[in-house]
């Protein structure tokens, strides 16, 4: 069976791409919301990004109309026209109106959500939204500018030509103070598409283009001329030298009371629409562009005033969707190759030793280890096609940090550095619910009001600082805020208040320990809960999905000065390097992200602290977990059968007195000695979950093929570290009030 | 089926009226799961034991690549364990919904086909039925020969209860 291959019919595959690929836009919508938000900060609008998010709800509108998603083509409909005024300026980008975009976007996700079964669809709320919509529509403005354009020696007949939106470009760039230029240049008709568009990419950095018009002059059977109003701040030299590879004529289109003298001692007659018409456009210098060949008007290509955009069929993309499962089934392929590999490897080492073959074997060898080279690679390129960068989850905590921040009237500024920092898709679909919570947090408990931080003698605005980098073979993210910090006392008496731990537990706890109540089941420091945070989750639940993707939550605090989480997570969930153990003749994987090292152990250097084993390991005492012991395992081998007695057993390796090794874990800096039996050696697998029914076993995080019909189990080396530092004395109480 | 076995009512039973169950021995009786639950039979593989697993759970396996759980219902049901496991005991890989287990069984005897008539409620056992049992055919004909003992019955069984939301009912 192909697990992951080809699923349902052709309409649930359609329907599935519809799904992925409106996600994929309105994840797009919500960057440009964001950037849109920090331009009109700035105090600027973005006409491109405008566009952006206009054209980004057009297609949204045709993708729902095409599958009958009514809420969404509703929604998308009544959004394009509010986002078509924007852009013909017709309403002003206000925090208000910025406010519905956003509102939209979740809505969109919760559509989609809907669609997947995921709760319900959100009817009632974009009925209002829509109501809002249209109440924002009916407040539309006239056009306050009408004058400007008569400043400037353009030609009447280009003004007629110009559509609603170009005339709007045009003219608040000049409001905005933009020299206006005007190019000539000629194209090919063959190559006119490529050449506009690079024509455009040298041009966007400093400047706009509102338009462009064939002049009907210089061209000819394969050529056009194209007349291009470019708005820039950058004088002419600059725009000159940057088209300097185009074959361009560029000047300014000079403004009447500045430009000419003789027009500057009758300024009355310039300011309002009743000026005279203006002279016709000086004949610009094309001789020199034109193309040798005769004169012979052409009609232009479709490049009418339709906007300005160009149809074309080709995707402009090079990227194709993949379905992770498919991903997943290549992995495990890769995986059985890897056996398959190891087998061939003892076969050549046979043949070896035997050295009968000579020259063949020695070839087998050769051919072999380029086999194990180009397996390495084709792992390794199948685990980077699951790599995606952090921001894809970044770019959503963004919005909802405005959003919430905006609710609860506090100043927050978001920092995001590392959001290039590459992960398996899997965990960073993962990690999207924890990371949400934890900035709601921070903006409801940890950031002060205002006049908090005022009083405090800290900057307005708070700060959260969402960090991530490459560790190794892990990534980290840290989420850190500039707020009042977490006060021990306040943990302690609400975890008592809650029954979390007696007071007694309590008063043994280390100011370590007393943080990490936070992490209990059922903890909060609220007596309500707020309509931000206190929605039924704690952060038992990010402790727990984190634990889930291997990942460990680790927490720092100041009072007064901030908080900081620091979540520790695998790079990839599909393939670990991990050292085989043996105890009692059963054979476990110790991931070996979390092994500091393995050591024979000195069974004189035992003590006993506090009734249970430690050693001295490089001067700090180290708990030892013996685990024959905590898995109750009983007997030698006896974990692994063969159930029919006619089939060949392995044969058991037989039990050695009094040797041993220690198995030294760490994960966030708590360190145990897992005593073992032996040591086999280490091995890359390909982990597999366990079945539902045996999801909730601790200690054992999954299972991997060993290659020899055997499955060996891969443990849970944090929550063992867990389990056995949680038993020390002091912190019994702490589990006994828990349970 | 053989034109030397005697003739019953259920013969004129349309065939496609008739249910098709697989039947096999747990601690020397009969019982029987829908065929159709039933995605392959294997010869028992290595079993690797799961510390701190329920007491039914034999350990997991390596089916092709899928990492299964096998169970031994005798554990679950309360039978005895002591019963034989030879070359004829086999491992039923079995869809619950949630996911695919493992069952060992002794024996795995044949598919039988039964007629509505042949099933009887499992309530008829007087004493309250736990829900996988979902009934309790008498087969005549050929069927017959899976009753191993005078007035004996075969249990049919229903898995899926037991594996309720991917978790195990306890």
């Amino acid at each position: 069976m192909i697990e992951g291959g080809g699923r349902g019919d052709g309409g649930d595959r359609a329907r599935e791409e519809f799904f992925s690929e409106a996600q994929e836009i309105v994840d797009g919508l919500s960057r440009d919301l964001l950037a849109l938000d920090e331009a009109a900060r700035r105090g600027g609008g973005d006409a491109e990004l405008v566009n952006d998010v206009f054209r980004a709800v057009h297609t949204l509108k045709g993708l729902s109309g095409l599958f009958g998603a009514a809420l969404m083509s509703g929604l998308s409909h009544e959004l394009e026209d509010l986002l078509d005024d924007l852009r013909l300026g017709r309403i002003e980008l206000s925090a208000q109106v910025l406010d519905l975009l956003f509102r939209s976007v979740e809505l969109y996700g919760r559509i989609l959500g809907a669609a997947r079964g995921d709760g319900p669809e959100p009817a009632q709320e974009v009925k209002e939204l829509l109501a809002a919509l249209g109440h924002v529509a009916a407040q539309k403005g006239g056009q306050t500018s009408a004058g400007v354009l008569a400043q400037y020696e353009l030609d009447p007949g280009l003004l007629g030509v110009l559509t609603e939106y170009e005339e709007h470009r045009l003219r608040s760039n000049l409001q905005a103070g933009l020299a206006l230029y005007r190019m000539r240049v000629s194209f090919l008709l063959a190559t006119i598409d490529s050449a506009l568009d690079e024509l455009k990419a040298k041009t966007r950095p400093l400047g706009e283009i509102i338009t462009f018009l064939p002049t009907g002059e210089g061209g000819d059977a394969e050529s056009v001329e194209l007349e291009i109003l470019v708005a820039s701040r950058a004088s002419l030299d600059e725009l000159r030298a940057a088209l300097a590879g185009a074959a361009a004529t560029v000047e300014e289109v000079r403004r009447r009371d500045r430009g000419s003298s003789a027009r500057a001692s009758y300024p009355e007659g310039l300011d309002g629409a009743a000026t005279p018409v203006p002279p016709p456009l000086a004949p610009a210098s094309s001789g020199s562009l034109a193309p040798p060949a005769a004169a012979s008007l052409v009609p232009p290509p479709s490049l009418a005033p339709s906007g300005g955009r160009e149809v074309t069929l080709r995707s402009v993309t090079q990227t194709v969707r993949v379905d992770i499962r498919k991903l997943d089934h290549l992995m495990n392929i890769v995986g059985e190759l890897g056996l398959v590999r190891s087998a061939v490897g003892k076969v050549v080492d046979r043949a070896r030793r035997r050295g009968e073959l000579g020259d063949v074997s020695a070839d087998l060898h050769r051919i072999h280890r380029a086999l194990e080279r180009h397996l390495g690679q084709l792992q390794n390129g199948i685990l980077e096609v699951r790599m995606v960068p952090l921001g894809q989850v970044f770019d959503k905590l963004a919005r909802i940090v405005r959003q919430i921040s905006r609710e609860h009237d506090k100043s927050v500024n978001l920092v995001i550095t590392g959001s290039e920092t590459e992960i398996d898709k899997l965990i960073v679909e993962e990690l999207s619910d924890p990371l949400m919570h934890m900035m709601r947090n921070a903006i409801d408990h940890a950031i002060e009001d205002r006049d908090g931080r005022m009083a405090a003698g800290k900057p307005a605005v708070g700060t959260i600082a969402l960090n991530a980098f490459q560790k190794g073979n892990h990534v980290v993210v840290e989420v850190e805020d500039d707020g009042r910090g977490m006060s021990r006392d306040r943990i302690v008496r609400a975890a008592i208040q809650r029954g979390l731990v007696t007071e007694e537990a309590a008063r043994d706890l280390d100011d370590k320990e007393a943080l990490d109540l936070v992490f209990a089941p059922g903890f909060t420091t609220k007596d309500e809960a707020t309509s931000l945070s206190g929605r039924g989750v704690g952060m038992d639940v990010v402790k727990t999905n984190i634990g889930k993707l291997g990942g460990v939550i680790d927490i720092s605090s100041e009072l007064g000065i901030g908080t900081k989480m620091t979540i520790v997570l695998p790079i990839t969930l599909a393939i670990i390097s991990v050292l085989v153990v043996e105890v009692a003749g059963r054979t476990f994987c110790v991931p070996l992200a979390s092994v500091e090292e393995a050591f024979r152990l000195d069974a004189r250097q035992i003590r006993l602290v506090d009734g249970r084993e430690v050693i001295t390991q490089r001067g700090a005492t180290l708990p030892l977990v013996r685990l024959a012991q905590t898995f109750e395992l009983r007997g030698h081998r006896e974990g692994v059968f063969v159930v029919a007695p006619d089939e060949p057993r392995p044969e058991p390796r037989a039990p050695r007195e009094g040797r041993a090794f220690v198995v030294l874990g760490a994960v966030a800096g708590r360190r145990v000695g897992f005593v073992v039996d032996d040591l086999v050696g280490q091995q890359d697998i390909v982990i597999k979950a366990l079945g539902p029914s045996l999801q909730r076993i601790r200690g054992v995080a999954g299972a991997t093929d060993l290659g020899d019909q055997r499955v060996g189990l891969v443990l849970d080396t944090a929550a063992l570290i867990e389990e056995a530092l949680a038993a020390r004395p002091a912190a019994r109480a702490l589990g006994e009030a828990l349970a | 089926m053989s034109a030397f076995e005697p003739r019953t009512g259920d013969d004129l039973v349309p065939e496609e009226q008739r249910a098709e169950y697989l039947a096999f021995l747990l601690a020397g009786d009969a019982y029987a799961i829908a065929i159709a639950s039933v995605v392959e039979i294997l010869r028992p593989l290595p079993v690797t034991e799961v510390p701190r697993a329920p007491a039914e759970v034999l350990g997991v396996m390596n089916a092709r690549g899928r990492i299964v759980t096998v169970l031994d219902l005798r554990e679950r049901f309360a039978l005895p364990t002591n019963g034989k496991l030879d070359r004829r005991a086999r491992v039923l890989l079995v869809d619950v919904g949630s996911e695919i287990v493992g069952l060992l069984v002794e024996e795995v005897l044949q598919v039988v086909r039964l007629a509505p008539s042949e099933i009887e409620p499992p309530d008829r056992l007087g004493a309250e039925a736990p829900p996988h049992v979902v009934g309790i055919a008498r087969p005549r004909g050929r069927g017959a020969a899976l009753v191993t003992r005078p007035g004996g019955v075969v249990v049919l069984v229903d898995l899926g209860p037991l594996f309720v939301g991917g978790r195990r009912e306890t």
